[in-house]
């Protein structure tokens, strides 16, 4: 398998003077194409600072994160919200839906920016895999947490992005949902080849992934 | 401290910029709410200021009254002081007009007569004069010398032969500039010198007086007493003169305060429209803040209370600052106003006062007003958002995740662009979106309205509506003038200066096109209006000028021919004003007065027009000049109107004047003088209307500002997730353009659109009501250009601002916030 992302001497400070905190402090890893990776590490370690760098939302002080080859920091702002929307699709904790759009809309809404013509049927057999197809025109007020979170799963895809981050994408649902999720998600891996980094506090979660990185005081501790 | 109030003082300075927002609109509506009725009332008490300072202090005075009916007047109980004078004589000059009184002590200090040097008047042969006046009659004399004058005394109305009269001058009055300048002066004589050349029982006084009254008495009241006075004492109306300027500067004009209150009005409802918008907008933000507090056990009041003092907590600091800038502009602003009036010894005392500080520019009662009023401005704006506040139940406050929009399915779009996101937020938050462009578009469309009524106004059309032709030489007369009886009409036409010799003589000089002449009878006529006659003129106009009044017609029909007749007559409109009850159709008796004898006539109503000042002055009933030239006898020539090459020609006018001034009792009137009075008034009225609008535009703007940095702040997570997902700067900044575009459009369309539509109204009325001698619509196109200019200029600055800020902040912060 072939390193898809990769993570060197990355470091994050937060606050400044006594209040500051090291986040993320000289970390390096690798990320394998197609595979489920999971960070784990208690509250505050730095997991969600790290996937936030690998996912090009958040700046390091210093190291670099490569994508492909690509080092996404080197790219001007604009030039990384276009690639974002290309190769990195996300999923969050309180899904992050837009609240004047309808499921449709939110669905495709990476496209819209992307500027591309929408492929119907394509877009539609997704939301037929993740179950969506009879809430096309609801709004995102009208849908459970589960219905809520599919749907940004399907944003997520829409643009068959290489990596989907998911920042604990089961931490505001209940135990049902969160299977159907964890479930949904790997098998969009599989089945559409992508590579999925997850956040999670959840062992049972954890022991789903293809790769388990532990993450301690904003280091990597281990990496399985 | 309360809890209600520590909440409240938290919140004011949590919602920071939402809170210098309204704090801005509170400011500047207090400011508009102080310097209004500070310029207003400051103006008026600086005019009556200097009234009282150069005008003579008497309410009113009788004419012509006998020594025995000033005896009795002197012991009515109403009479608060009185003084006394007498018209003599005058001492002959060619070069200036010399008028001799008698006049008491009392009567020197009504007529605020000082004496430079020496006593008043006691010997018989004692006289007080100018040394201006003396100058005129090229005498050298001090005090205590001895002088002799060519004295004319009056016998009845006339002035007797000339006596050469010795006279030991004892005083010396002050020269006015006005008195050099006019060449008219006066001499006080005693009263042994009156009683010695005027026989006692034809001796006349006028008597000047003040009856008791305090500065809330109204004008009309006073007036009133001082008729009945009069008519317990036989004294007829017309032997009654009011001091008006006095009048006016001491005791309550009514009309004043309903126009201060109606632009109070306009700006309270401005200040409360945006204040109000300001929080409606922000409480959906704040809905779980409220449930919390009211979960925690606040009632209802408590929570009306938390959103009422944070309005007050931000009154408290912006109000004072809004009258402590207000009372730093008001003076300069006064004397700005003051040097746009042009040059004048009223003004110059004006500007004394204002300097020196003679009169009080900032009472306490205006301070307190503005107090009030602005209070009660922002507790009227915080009435519905309190009871919104009060009325959130606490379980739906807590469970209130995200906008309640979108409870229903929507169709949607099959493609997504960055227009359509912008127009789905403006959709999704509708109520929002159209409350702001209403409330924007009130301000706004009442900046067009009296845009338009400014536009209007053009002080060239005025003056052309003012004057027939460039130049209009008319009789001065003057009717019911004790001074001048040689100005009535009657006794003018008897020797009538405006001659055919005069008119060849203005044709004949450089520049001029033509002259037309119109003329004017003095008539009486049956049309009354509060027992006084209506109609008192009948104008003949030639036929050059039927075509303009066949055009001005609004009511039935009039042919020149029927104009000829002399028993047909067109009513001009204006007389509508005080008769309402005259139509086509009716019959309207004159009598006109010719060799001693009332001759009557009936005329026809065959038309009702509407008709320019220049076009028909002040008389009422019109038909040919043949028609009017066949009334009476003597030449009625009213009128010379002179039409010009030139609107102002300095050289033609300078001709004119002399012309005039050569003929005698003949008064030139200019197109230029006209001009230059209404530009003058124009200009001011436009600086004053414009320095309002333009504070109210900012009251207006900091609604868009408030709206658009609450969009943008309530969606930061929204937008910082659309980021996330590949939303580049350059498409966010572009939605929040299309955002802020939209409130702009829908505003301007509005405002252009609606307010273009109020104008005309508003033109209308004016030309019915002759405002401004309004004639012609113009559209306010500066005003609607820079209204657009200004409006798509703050939006684009403000989403541009806005765009930053929000990319000061990292995306992962956005993504993050909650609020």
């Amino acid at each position: 398998m072939s390193k898809i992302v990769e993570v060197q001497d990355l470091v994050k400070y937060y606050g400044s003077g006594e209040n500051l905190v090291k986040a993320v402090d000289h970390t390096s890893l690798c990320i394998e194409s197609g595979k489920f990776t999971a960070i784990v590490g208690r509250s505050g370690s730095g997991k969600s600072t790290l996937l936030h760098m690998i996912g090009g939302l958040d700046r390091p002080d210093s190291g670099r994160v490569l994508i492909d080859g690509k080092d996404i920091f080197g790219l001007k702002s604009d030039r990384l919200a276009q690639f974002r929307r290309k190769k990195i699709g996300f999923v969050f904790q309180d899904f992050n839906l837009i609240p004047s759009l309808n499921v449709w809309e939110n669905i495709i809404l990476p496209m819209g920016l992307d500027g591309r013509k929408v492929p119907v049927e394509e877009v539609e057999e997704k939301m037929e895999y993740l179950g969506l197809l009879g809430k096309r025109k609801a709004m995102p007020a009208m849908l459970s947490g589960g219905q809520k979170q599919r749907v940004a799963i399907a944003r997520a895809l829409v643009m068959n992005p290489a990596i989907i981050c998911a920042d604990e994408p089961t931490g505001n649902l209940d135990s049902q949902s969160e299977l159907e999720v964890v479930d949904l998600m790997k098998k969009c891996v599989r089945d559409y080849g992508q590579t999925l980094v997850m956040i999670t506090h959840d062992e049972g979660i954890a022991q789903m992934a293809d790769c388990v990185i532990l993450i301690e005081d904003g280091k990597v501790v281990s990496q399985s | 401290m309360k809890m209600v109030t520590k909440v409240a003082y938290a919140n004011m300075k949590y919602h920071k910029s939402k809170n210098i927002l309204t704090g801005i609109a509170i400011f500047l509506t207090t400011l508009l709410l102080f310097l209004v009725p500070a310029v207003g009332f400051d103006s008026v008490e600086l005019q009556f200021a200097v009234t009282n300072k150069l005008y003579p202090t008497w309410q009113a005075l009788y004419r012509n009254v006998d020594t025995d009916t000033v005896n009795r007047l002197r012991a009515h109980h109403d009479m608060e002081t009185y003084g006394l004078r007498s018209d003599v004589g005058k001492i002959a000059n060619e070069e200036a007009e010399i008028s001799m009184y008698y006049m008491d002590e009392t009567g020197m200090e009504l007529y605020r007569i000082e004496l430079t040097e020496g006593h008043v008047p006691k010997e018989k042969s004692e006289i007080m004069v100018s040394k201006g006046m003396l100058d005129s009659l090229g005498i050298h004399a001090g005090l205590g010398d001895t002088v002799r004058f060519p004295v004319q005394k009056y016998v009845g109305n006339q002035l007797d032969y000339i006596q050469e009269t010795e006279f030991q001058i004892c005083g010396f009055l002050p020269d006015s500039e006005a008195a050099l300048e006019n060449q008219t002066y006066m001499a006080l004589i005693s009263r042994e010198y009156m009683e010695e050349i005027i026989p006692g029982e034809e001796i006349r006084y006028r008597f000047l007086f003040r009856v008791s009254a305090d500065e809330r008495t109204e004008i009309d009241k006073l007036k009133d007493q001082i008729k009945g006075i009069a008519g317990k004492f036989g004294i007829s109306e017309a032997e009654i003169g009011f001091n008006d300027d006095y009048l006016y500067a001491n005791y309550t004009d009514p009309a004043q305060l309903p126009i201060i209150c109606l632009i109070m009005l306009v700006i309270i409802v401005a200040g409360v429209i945006t204040i109000y918008s300001i929080y409606y907008i922000s409480m959906t933000q704040r809905i779980q803040e409220f449930g919390r507090i009211k979960a925690m056990g606040a009632t209802r009041k408590q929570v009306r209370q938390i959103v009422l003092r944070e309005g007050f907590c931000v009154a408290l600091i912006a109000l004072p600052l809004g009258l402590a800038v207000s009372t730093v502009l008001l003076k300069p602003l006064l004397l700005y106003f003051v040097n746009m009036a042009g040059k004048s010894a009223f003004r110059q005392g004006y500007e004394e006062i204002l300097r020196n500080g003679e009169c009080n520019l900032y009472p306490w009662w205006l301070y307190l007003l503005t107090c009030v009023v602005a209070l009660v401005t922002v507790y009227l704006s915080l009435l519905h958002p309190m009871q919104k506040a009060a009325g959130i139940s606490e379980v739906e406050a807590m469970r209130y995740q995200e906008k309640q929009s979108g409870s229903r399915e929507r169709k949607g779009y099959q493609d997504l662009t960055v227009g359509r996101l912008a127009k789905t937020n403006l959709y999704g938050d509708r109520k929002k979106s159209v409350l702001t462009i209403l409330t924007m578009s009130i301000t706004g469309m009442f900046v067009m309205v009296v845009a338009t009524a400014l536009s209007c106004a053009s002080p060239s059309e005025s003056a052309d509506s003012d004057l027939y032709g460039q130049y209009e030489l008319s009789l001065d007369t003057e009717s019911g003038n004790q001074e001048h009886p040689e100005k009535e009409w009657d006794r003018v036409i008897a020797n009538n200066p405006l001659t055919a010799e005069l008119k060849a003589q203005i044709e004949r000089l450089d520049g001029v096109e033509r002259v037309e002449t119109f003329t004017n009878v003095m008539v009486e006529s049956d049309l009354q209006y509060q027992g006084e006659i209506a109609a008192n003129q009948v104008l003949g106009l030639p036929e050059s000028c039927f075509e303009e009044l066949k055009k001005g017609i609004v009511e039935g029909k009039a042919s020149w021919s029927d104009l000829l007749e002399g028993d047909k007559v067109i009513v001009n409109k204006a007389l509508l004003y005080w008769c309402p009850e005259v139509k086509v159709g009716d019959q309207i008796q004159i009598r006109i007065e010719e060799e001693g004898q009332m001759v009557s006539r009936d005329l026809e109503v065959i038309a009702i027009g509407d008709y320019r000042f220049g076009l028909t002055g002040f008389c009422d009933l019109i038909f040919s000049k043949e028609a009017a030239d066949s009334l009476l006898r003597q030449d009625c020539t009213g009128s010379f109107q002179v039409l010009a090459e030139k609107k102002y020609d300095a050289k033609l006018e300078k001709e004119l004047q002399e012309l005039a001034a050569s003929s005698g009792l003949v008064a030139m009137q200019t197109w230029k003088e006209k001009y230059d009075f209404w530009k003058n008034s124009m200009n001011i009225t436009q600086i004053v209307c414009i320095a309002f609008l333009c504070i109210l535009s900012m009251i207006c703007i900091m609604n868009l500002i408030n709206t658009m940095i609450h969009s943008v702040h309530i969606r930061k997570k929204e937008l910082g997730m659309m980021q996330a997902i590949g939303m580049t700067d350059a498409q966010m900044a572009k939605m929040l353009r299309m955002e802020g575009l939209f409130y702009t459009s829908g505003t301007l369309l509005l405002t252009i659109g609606a307010g273009s539509i109020l104008g005309y109204p508003v033109f209308l009325w004016m030309k019915a009501q002759h405002l401004y001698s309004v004639t012609h619509y113009h559209y306010p196109t500066e005003a609607a250009v820079i209204v657009v200019v200004v409006m798509v200029a703050v939006q684009l600055l403000l989403t541009t601002a806005l765009a930053r800020s929000v990319k000061k902040e990292s995306l992962i912060d956005r993504i993050r916030f909650s609020e």
